[in-house]
């Protein structure tokens, strides 16, 4: 008997409930009871399906007692991001514009997920349009943190990282384009994987960027990401952007040491203006590392600044264009923020754009030279832990673009290169606020990174760790 | 009022919009400019599904 189901990782109920140790019906009412505790303090979830969500379960229960299963997750429940388009269900998109909006095809990477067997929770709460670093959300509220409830989760996958981090699921889905999977794993204390562009589909995820965007899971730890990468990787007929080819065995991987394994440690950039608790973790993360067997070296990378601007130009042009119809009928129905930002990329010349885009080949292939013999470069995911709601809460005025530049200058060189990064819990400050590091890997090697990460979650346990309820 | 790529916008908006996308500009400048005759953006795919060397 299993006294509280929602405290398992994602592997841990999966195994749980194949082995009958807890039924589906079990571990589902777990993740409720913990809902209705931390949703009015957290405001992690846009929809709960409580009733459906138990009736679903009843039936995976019903199925395996009578000899039938359909999957790696059998009966596991989860919520995601509200952007991952559920024929039949709304699908806000985080937005007013898109309130009442009903899906009519399912997201590609929703479907692998309900084929292995998972049932749905709700849908969880993001930045209006995945655009935008903080948690803030101008209709909708912004999402709090449940290891302080007046700070930021970061964005825009805010709910993912509230949610999983309070063990209101067991994982969630989220998407990347300038840092919205790893910021919220990074502020929230949870795994959160950033893949390369091209490894999963996003057929029927709400665009933002085309050039950028990115699905991934937000976990509880690397082995559950490496679960949830094998279900969603693979070629998709929609989308022809997701590459073929054969899906590696991540979970496999994730068991391995990281004896071997050599990570570098950037010599600039990375390392520079970090908060004196953020620099402390890293030097503390470096030195894990290298107990457990990794050879720790410095890199020597390219100039990260001329990549953050370069995935500044791509990101905003491409907003643009696909909100330009919206922005002339319906802007008063965008948040402040939103809309200055979209608007910025009006303004950014055709040429400009085409060359930031011309660049990305060679910039890739520089960086690629840089990390020769590297497996995976580790960095902080922000140069500070999270700041609080009312501070970062800097709407449209004059300066709200400079600071969410800053916020998120750790994250964007990572897209513009449409490399994988995994973000991993790797301690707290004086205050009880969690610090992420990201380990940024070559394209289309998540591989190596579950396999650090999963050793690195082996030697501590600073992903094991749950936020009180008080 | 102002017109921005066909959308309109006030003279704030305008200013805002310069301020906000001004360090973009700076910050690529080092490339802007300088990048090969025969380079087109497929080329990221290319070097992405090359063999990585160890």
């Amino acid at each position: 008997m299993i006294t509280e189901p929602a405290s398992l990782s994602l592997t841990e109920v999966a195994q749980a409930i194949a082995q009958k140790r807890c039924s589906s019906r079990e571990a589902t009412q777990s993740c409720l009871d913990a809902i209705a505790r931390w949703q009015p303090r957290l405001n992690a979830f846009m929809a709960i399906e409580a009733e459906a969500a138990l009736v679903a379960a009843d039936a995976a229960d019903a199925a395996q007692a009578n000899g039938g299963r359909c999957g790696a997750l059998h009966g596991v429940p989860l919520a995601h991001k509200d952007m991952y388009y559920d024929a039949g269900r709304v699908v806000t998109c985080g937005s007013r514009i898109r309130r009442d909006f009903v899906a009519t095809t399912t997201a590609t990477a929703l479907q692998r997920l309900k084929d292995a067997g998972s049932i749905r929770l709700g849908s969880l709460q993001m930045a209006e349009f995945a655009y935008g670093p903080t948690g803030h959300n101008a209709h909708y509220g912004a999402v709090h943190n449940p290891f302080g409830l007046d700070h930021i989760t970061g964005g825009s996958s805010s709910g993912s990282g509230a949610a999983v981090a309070a063990r209101l699921t067991f994982a969630a889905l989220g998407s990347d384009t300038g840092g919205s999977i790893r910021m919220p794993a990074h502020f929230c204390g949870v795994t959160g994987l950033k893949t390369t562009v091209g490894r999963v589909s996003r057929a029927g995820a709400m665009p933002l960027s085309q050039s950028l965007d990115t699905v991934g899971p937000l976990a509880r730890s690397a082995e559950d990401c490496a679960l949830l990468l094998g279900l969603l990787a693979g070629a998709d007929p929609q989308d022809p952007t997701a590459i073929a080819g054969p899906v590696p065995d991540y979970l496999a991987a994730s068991h391995e040491s990281m004896r071997g394994m050599t990570v570098g440690i950037p010599a600039t950039f990375y390392v520079d203006d970090l908060d004196f608790e953020v620099a402390r973790i890293l030097d503390a993360t470096v030195a894990v590392l290298k107990r457990e067997g990794a050879t720790i070296v410095q890199v020597e990378l390219p100039d990260q600044r001329q990549l953050t601007a370069a995935c500044q130009l791509v990101l905003a042009v491409e907003a643009a264009a696909f909100h330009k119809r919206w922005m002339i009928e319906r802007p008063q129905d965008y948040g402040p923020q939103v809309l200055m930002r979209l608007q910025n990329g009006l303004a950014i010349p055709g040429v400009s754009y085409l060359e930031a885009m011309r660049w990305r080949g060679p910039a890739l292939a520089a960086h690629l030279d840089a990390v020769v013999g590297i497996d995976a470069v580790i960095a902080p995911v922000a140069p500070t832990a999270a700041p609080t709601i009312a501070e970062s809460d800097v709407g449209n005025g004059p300066d709200a673009e400079a600071v969410i530049q800053r916020l998120t200058r750790f994250t964007r060189p990572i897209n513009y290169l449409g490399l994988p990064s995994l973000a991993i819990p790797a301690g707290f400050t004086g205050n009880g606020l969690p610090v992420g590091m990201q380990l940024i890997g070559r394209s289309f090697d998540e591989a190596a990174l579950l396999r650090i990460g999963a050793a690195f979650q082996r030697a501590t346990d600073f992903h094991r760790r749950m936020p009180e309820f008080v | 009022m102002a017109d921005v790529a066909g959308v309109a916008v006030s003279a704030d908006v305008a200013a805002r919009i310069a301020n906000s996308i001004g360090p973009a500009f700076e910050g690529f400048a080092p490339v802007a400019g300088t990048l090969p005759f025969d380079l087109e953006p497929a080329t990221f795919s290319v070097v992405q599904a090359a063999k990585p060397s160890k």
